[in-house]
Parts: structure tokens; sequence; C-alpha cells
């Protein structure tokens, strides 16, 4: 069988081999029982490997796919020409992500020939898939936990409605991120998202800063934050440091859908939609008697409420990827992973300052970092105040005892 | 002295990847190339890292396997542990060539198919 591909190859069909080295993907040439008969161009790149070199070899030593070893595609009748999406490790000791497709050829006895492996390098697809995460339909907020995916399920509901938010968190787990993203996927999405931090301010200013000033004789409207965001989103940070005088004016809007500018007569008509949050619980705020009962219950219709990033699972190991690929791609650098002793270090601290804190850390390590790999040098001091010089690149390095244990002597 | 060499195998050959090895022969060679001990570990599952800590749990200086990922040929490298990768071909032969010293990186040792023919 091996000789009649031969012939094929080389003398009934000269070109096969120029036809096959033309196509910008990879292509192995393989006899039925899987033995390399030639490689294109662009897989001999792929792999580092020549067509001569690797010439009658089986085929798992040359793409040494992970489809390969654990469930060859070739001898099995089922799905010829449906892709696997795997990995490959090269010459060069380089993990490629790709999907591999097999195609039989057949005789025109309907007899099997050969089989092309097409090899696709999804490198570039994978990129452009976690750079494309990174603007995903909730603005910018991500995550994989179920606490994070309950939350971002509801986000396109919410949005559909001018009812009134209060997110609840504590600092840096991203509330301003998840107002944003419900503005982002509301009818209003077009209109401006605006954002007004509540903080210590003269109460006659933070009025004007709200609800605007009428200067001048001829009473001329200094816009506040409620015009605006006419049409759009008010988002108010830390309503709970709002003075109970602007609580009330917020009531009222809330009710009548008006405000009062600072030296107006009259009411005015006001049209953004208003979300709020507080790092504190809402209900001891009450009690504590620095938010108003009544604003509490109106501005809590919807009420959503961002676990600590502690208590989110699989996000931490999720987002310490997600801002890893952001800053790597931001400050122009080639960082493709964090070793596993950084990353325990990261895994091991607590982040009172949630994502906040991970991503400013991350920020940190692509800064510092000048190789491929963020490594413990490179974390901020605080992580690794007793870190000794690490290995170049350290696997996961867990129990010695545990591995012990799942190792028999035969 | 002695020197002690780990050989990731996949049935009768070299297994094609380091990380989805779960067997691997360990020897113990001779100043003179003679084999004075042979032993073979199976892993409950395949593991890279379980590879390593055979290696560094076992003082190996040599290890001889398939395709390796970068994080562990530069690891163990680090670990002064000498990597003969890239090596394809049936595990006795590969065995030969080490006692005679002469198994280098991407040696094939494979009788081609189609020189079988």
């Amino acid at each position: 069988m091996l000789k009649r591909i031969e012939e094929l190859i080389g003398t009934d069909c000269p070109d096969l081999p120029s036809l096959l080295d033309g196509l910008p993907v990879g292509v192995a040439l393989l006899d039925n029982e899987g033995h390399v008969l030639m490689l294109n161009k662009a897989l001999e790149a792929m792999t580092g490997y020549t067509r001569e070199e690797v010439r009658g070899l089986p085929c798992r030593h040359v793409l040494r796919s992970r489809a390969c070893l654990q469930d060859c595609p070739h001898g099995k009748d089922a799905a010829p020409g449906v892709g696997i999406e795997t990995d490959c490790i090269n010459r060069h000791h380089r993990k490629i992500h790709v999907r591999i497709t097999p195609v039989r050829v057949l005789d025109g006895n309907n007899r099997p020939i050969c089989v092309l492996d097409v090899v696709e390098e999804l490198t570039a697809l994978r990129e452009i898939e976690a750079r494309l995460s990174q603007v995903a339909d909730h603005g910018q907020i991500v995550g994989r936990s179920p606490a994070m995916k309950k939350i971002l399920g509801l986000v396109p509901v919410i949005a559909q409605h001018d009812t009134p938010v209060l997110i609840t968190g504590e600092t840096g787990t991203g509330k301003d991120l998840l107002a944003e993203s419900v503005h982002k996927a509301s009818p209003r999405s077009r209109e401006p998202f605006v954002r007004f931090s509540c903080g210590p301010m003269p109460s006659e200013l933070l009025d004007a800063e709200l609800f605007g000033r009428m200067q001048g004789p001829d009473g001329k409207l200094k816009t506040g934050r409620f015009q605006q965001a006419q049409g759009g989103t008010l988002y108010l940070s830390e309503i709970a440091d709002l003075p109970l005088s602007q609580q009330s004016s917020l009531v009222r809007f809330l009710d009548e859908g008006t405000i009062v500018p600072v030296g107006a007569g009259k009411p005015m008509r006001a049209s953004a939609r208003l979300m709020a949050s507080t790092a504190e619980s809402p209900e001891k705020l009450v009690q504590e008697g620095r938010l108003r009962e009544d604003l509490f219950h109106r501005i809590s219709a919807i009420r959503l409420h961002l676990p600590r990033l502690k208590d989110r699972g699989e996000d931490l190991g999720f987002l310490l990827h997600h801002f890893m690929g952001h800053y790597a791609t931001r400050f122009k650098k080639n960082i493709a992973a964090i070793s596993p002793k950084a990353q325990r270090h990261v895994y091991a601290h607590d982040f009172p300052g949630n994502v906040r804190e991970l991503k400013n850390i991350m920020e940190f390590a692509a800064m510092v970092c000048s190789g491929d790999t963020i490594r413990t040098e490179h974390l901020p001091m605080h992580l690794t105040d007793d870190a000794e010089t690490e290995a170049p690149v350290r696997p996961v390095e867990k129990s010695r005892k545990a591995g012990r244990k799942n190792t028999e002597e035969r | 002295m002695e020197r002690r060499v780990l050989i990731t195998v996949a049935k009768d050959e070299i297994a094609p990847r380091f990380d989805l090895t779960t067997e691997a022969l360990l020897l113990t060679i001779s100043e003179s190339g003679e084999i004075v001990l042979r032993k073979s570990f199976l892993l409950a599952y395949a593991s890279g890292d379980e590879l390593c800590d055979l290696a560094l749990s076992r003082d190996i200086g040599t290890i001889v396997c398939g395709g390796i990922e970068d994080e562990y040929y530069h690891y163990l490298r680090w670990k002064r542990i000498d990597v003969i990768d890239s090596v394809m071909g049936p595990v006795e032969r590969v065995v030969s060539r080490l006692t005679e010293g002469t198994l280098k990186a991407g040696d094939i040792l494979y009788d081609r198919a189609t020189e079988k023919k």
C-alpha cells in the first residue's frame, strides 16, 4: 500500500508535493497505518521536522498531539473529516494549539489509499478570542464562578427596564463596572453614563453638583449630574455618604421624576435612570441612620450583591490570566504564562482589595516581567516577603508526598 | 561513576510526549556501560509534574523522552538533569545506545516503514 501511494506521489501525480506545499495549513500525508509519507512546508515549520527526517515514522511521534495519544482518530470508522481541537508539542518544545482534521483519500473502488491530516494552528485564533473576551457583552466585567454567572445572566434582563438598581459588595469587587455593564446593555446605552462619587462635600456644593444651579440674572442653568445623565444613567457610588437632605431629594426624584436645581423656584423633570452602590450592608446603614429607609426601599427595587474575590472560587485563576493577557497586550509584551510558584503566592493572598487588588498585582507583574513568564520576583514585594529566587519554570509543585503515593514501583 | 537514567515509556517505545507519560523506566548504568539496576514505574495518571518529582526524588542525572514542553525542559535543566529529548524508537534500542554512550537528542531509532517495504 505504501509503495502505491509513493508511486502516486512520485510519478502518477508529480505535482502533489508542490500542491500540498502551496497550502496555507499544515498537511501530513499518512499511509493507512498512520506512518508519515510526507509533510507539507507549513507542517514542517510547525513541527520543526523536515519531511525527509520523519518519512516512515508513526505520526504520533511527529505531531505529538494529545489527540494522537489519547484518542487517535486513525483507524476509526466514525466521523472522518471532523476536526479535533488539541495541542501539539513541536521539536523546539513549543506547545501549539491546533485543529487536526483527518481526511481519508479513497480510490475509484472506494478503497482507502491514504489519509491527509490537515493541521490548522489555532494560536492566533486563541489570542483573538482572548482579546474579544475582554470586551465581552457585559462591558468589561467578567467572571466564571457560578455567583458571577448568575449576576451576568441578570444584566440583560435588568438593563431593559428603568427600575433603580442597588449594587452592594466590598471595595474592589466591581460595583462600578457592573453598573456600567447594565447601562451598556440597556436601551440607554447611546446616552451618557454619569458616575458620581458621593464623597464628603459641602452640602450646597453637593446640591449644585447633583441637581445643577441657576446662575446669573437670566437664570441660566449650570448643569448637574442629573442633567448630564439626561436620557442615560446616573450612578451614585457610596450612596450612604450622601447627607440625608440630598437623600430626601433622591426620594423625590424616584417618586416624581423631578429635581430642584439650586436657586430654581420650581422642580424640573429629569429622565436619568438611577443606580447606586455601597460597600456596606444597606440594612446596617439604615439601622445606623446613615441611609434613609424610604430611599433604601426605593433604590433597592433591584439589588445585586457582588461576592468577595476569595468567595468567587475559580474566578481567581480566571481573572489572573485575564489581567495577565490584558496587561501583556497593553505593555506590548509576550507574556504567556505565570509560573506555578508565583501563582501559588497569588492564590495564598487574602485580597482585601478584591479584584482591583488582583488587577494591580498583575499590572505590576506585567510591567516588571521582561520574559514570557511571570515569576515570583515579578510580583509585588508584599506577596513574596518570604520568597526566594525561583526556578526558571517549575511545573505545579504539588506535595511530593502526595506524588509518591501515586507512584507505584513495579 | 554510576549514572541514573529515567526513560519515559509507552508500551515498548519511547513515549511521544513527556507530559502524557504514564510509564517510566529507571536504569542505573555503571561506568563501564553495564546496567546494574532496572526498574519500571507506573504513574497513576499522566503527569509531567509527577515525572519531575520522580526524577528529583531518585537523583536522576539524565532523562530520555520524546516531545517535551519548554516548561518542563527548562525546569529539569535548571535542576541539573540532562534531557535527551525528541528521541523516537523502541525502548531496547534506546537502552543499547545509552549503554554505549551514543544516544543524543533527536535520535530516531525506528526502522522506517518505507525501508521495510
